[in-house]
């Protein structure tokens, strides 16, 4: 019989899951709302107060990132939705059921982590232009405003989508490997906020050294228009970002096949 | 057809499933009886391919399940019919499912008419009682109409009008040649509602059969009425004979046939005005037959019934 199961039906079943559970749609509304409302508020502040600016802080002024700050808050709700979309699973037990529909837990994984990182893209994405050209748009004539025809402004607003994107399978494979919703979030809150906290106790040049690899540096970094000092480059940050997800997608997948469902 | 070889699971220092080998055979009813916690759920779950065997295998039509090609074409399971995402609708839950093996989405409707749920498709399963929880389930395990179903608990929380449906598509389904395996901790709902029962405790094998097999093999009582009781009750000690209860009808005798009281009363010069062997109840044989394989067995007090 050629009725098999395969990666595109497995992708079909697990998106049309995604998209009717409310914790995706919440997620999804939260993460418009944090990365374009932010940003809308926070660049109408600074074109208010942009006259009492002083020049020091008009010097360093960034225009790209500062359209982008929402993301800042976005991704802890993109953490959320990624946790959410393996770990209710288990929370239900509903894990049996589709491991019974669709026994090859690889298959199950790449499937549910297409099917994710592909709809986080488009929402990030989405997002984040919105969000920038918002902020543009609220500074023009007031602020000095950033162009998306600049190739590394571009880079930079396509980049922020793609950090937002890659924090969500970071967040899946964690999920993936502790099966538990809280425990799964505060774990991916811990490497966003506690880490850099941790590091902020370290000798200062251990501090310069260390602070680079830390997931939330590399979104800084990916995000700037201008190299951020002591982090990598937007293109390295990237590269190493994208590792960090794939080691970690590996082991979880790996455990995954091992484990007792 | 399901055939389990030498299966055993372990975990950490309890052996849940010890060393169970046996085939569930298509066109019956198969029973699979035991108390809680003696392991009826883990085979359930090794036989789906969720848990991993520590030793031995179980097959499905002859594969490990997690070789079938289209799971749900061939296997159809029931295990726990709470295990669903609470905020999803029933319809989205069974066409995530039918579309993950290529099942077209036609057969959801046909399986929700079926299962009597098609009003509340659209309403959200944590809003479901247990009772259509347990039909949404049988509608999922219905969904790629396969050929061996399995179904974990299936009666529980169902209304009598519920449990009538099922036992009727539990006949139904194996009058079409279909193998179903069903799972209980009640003998008295086994006895009604499968040909061939498979008794567990403590995760091993006890006994195989039909359900009047069972009956015959466990120890009866004959119940005696003579014009002496205590001349009675000695010669009975004399060959082994225990008496389980006294009052002023008669006596309960066990470990000797009704032959062998009637031919002692003889013998002794004791006369017999009524001598009826007492068919064990299903209860008494299935608490004899698990006797000790009982995970959370009351100690001491004895609940005579």
């Amino acid at each position: 019989m050629s009725l098999n199961v395969t990666l595109g039906s497995v992708i079909r079943s697990e998106w049309l899951k995604f998209r009717t559970v409310r914790s995706s749609i919440t997620g999804v509304l939260v993460t418009f709302i944090l990365t374009i409302g932010l940003g809308a508020l926070v660049t109408s502040l600074l074109r208010a107060h942009w006259d009492t600016t002083d020049a020091a802080r008009r010097l360093t002024f960034d225009p790209v990132a500062t359209s982008l700050v929402g993301i800042i808050f976005a991704q802890f709700a993109i953490g959320v939705i990624g946790s959410l979309f393996i770990t209710s699973e288990y929370s239900s037990g509903s894990i049996r059921t589709t491991l019974a529909a669709v026994p090859n837990r690889v298959q199950l994984v790449f499937g549910k982590m297409i099917v994710l990182v592909t709809s986080m893209f488009v929402v990030c994405e989405v997002a984040c232009f919105i969000a920038f050209l918002m902020g543009q748009a609220i500074f023009s004539g007031v602020v000095p405003t950033a162009s998306l025809s600049n190739g590394t402004v571009l880079r930079a607003v396509i980049f922020a989508g793609v950090y937002l994107t890659l924090l969500s399978a970071l967040a899946f494979s964690l999920g993936l490997i502790l099966r538990q919703s809280a425990a799964t979030i505060s774990g991916f809150v811990s490497i966003l906020l506690v880490l850099p906290l941790i590091l902020a106790f370290l000798p200062s040049s251990w501090q310069d050294a260390a602070m680079r690899y830390l997931p939330n540096e590399m979104g800084h970094a990916m995000t700037s228009i201008t190299p951020v000092a002591h982090d990598f480059g937007a293109w390295s940050a990237l590269i190493v970002l994208f590792i960090y997800v794939v080691a970690l997608f590996g082991v979880a997948t790996t455990m995954m096949s091992r484990r007792d469902a | 057809m399901i055939k389990l070889e030498h299966l055993t699971k372990r975990y950490k220092d309890t052996l849940a499933v010890d060393d169970l080998d046996f085939e569930v055979r298509p066109g019956v009813i198969t029973g699979f009886l035991g108390p809680n916690g003696s392991g009826k759920s883990t085979t359930m779950r090794i036989i789906l391919g969720l848990d991993h065997p520590t030793k031995g295998r179980a097959m499905v039509k002859g594969k490990r399940y997690g070789d079938l090609r289209a799971p749900l074409h061939e296997v159809g399971a029931l295990l726990d019919a709470k295990a669903l995402h609470p905020g999803r609708s029933a319809r989205n839950h069974l066409r995530a499912l039918a579309s993950s093996n290529q099942i077209p989405l036609s057969r959801v409707e046909e399986v929700l008419e079926f299962a009597g749920i098609g009003s509340v498709a659209n309403k959200k399963v944590g809003t479901f009682s247990l009772g259509m929880s347990q039909r949404l389930g049988i509608a999922g395990a219905l969904l790629g109409d396969p050929e061996v179903l399995l179904f974990d608990e299936p009666v529980n929380g169902l209304d009598p009008e519920g449990i009538r449906w099922i036992r009727d598509l539990f006949r139904s389904l194996a009058n079409e040649g279909r193998t179903v395996f069903v799972s209980s901790h009640l003998m008295s709902e086994m006895a009604v509602t499968a040909d061939q029962i498979i008794v567990i405790g403590r995760g091993k094998f006890i006994t195989q059969g039909s359900i009047d097999s069972l009956t015959a093999t466990a120890k009866g009582t004959v119940f005696v009425r003579a014009a002496n009781h205590q001349q009675l009750i000695a010669a009975l000690a004399t060959r082994g004979g225990v008496v389980s209860e006294v009052n002023d009808e008669g006596l309960s005798v066990s470990e000797l046939t009704s032959d062998e009281i009637g031919q002692l009363a003889f013998d002794a010069g004791i006369a017999i005005y009524e001598l009826t062997p007492q068919r064990a109840s299903l209860e008494d044989v299935f608490m004899e037959l698990t006797a000790g394989a009982v995970e959370y067995g009351s100690s001491g007090v004895r609940h005579e019934s």
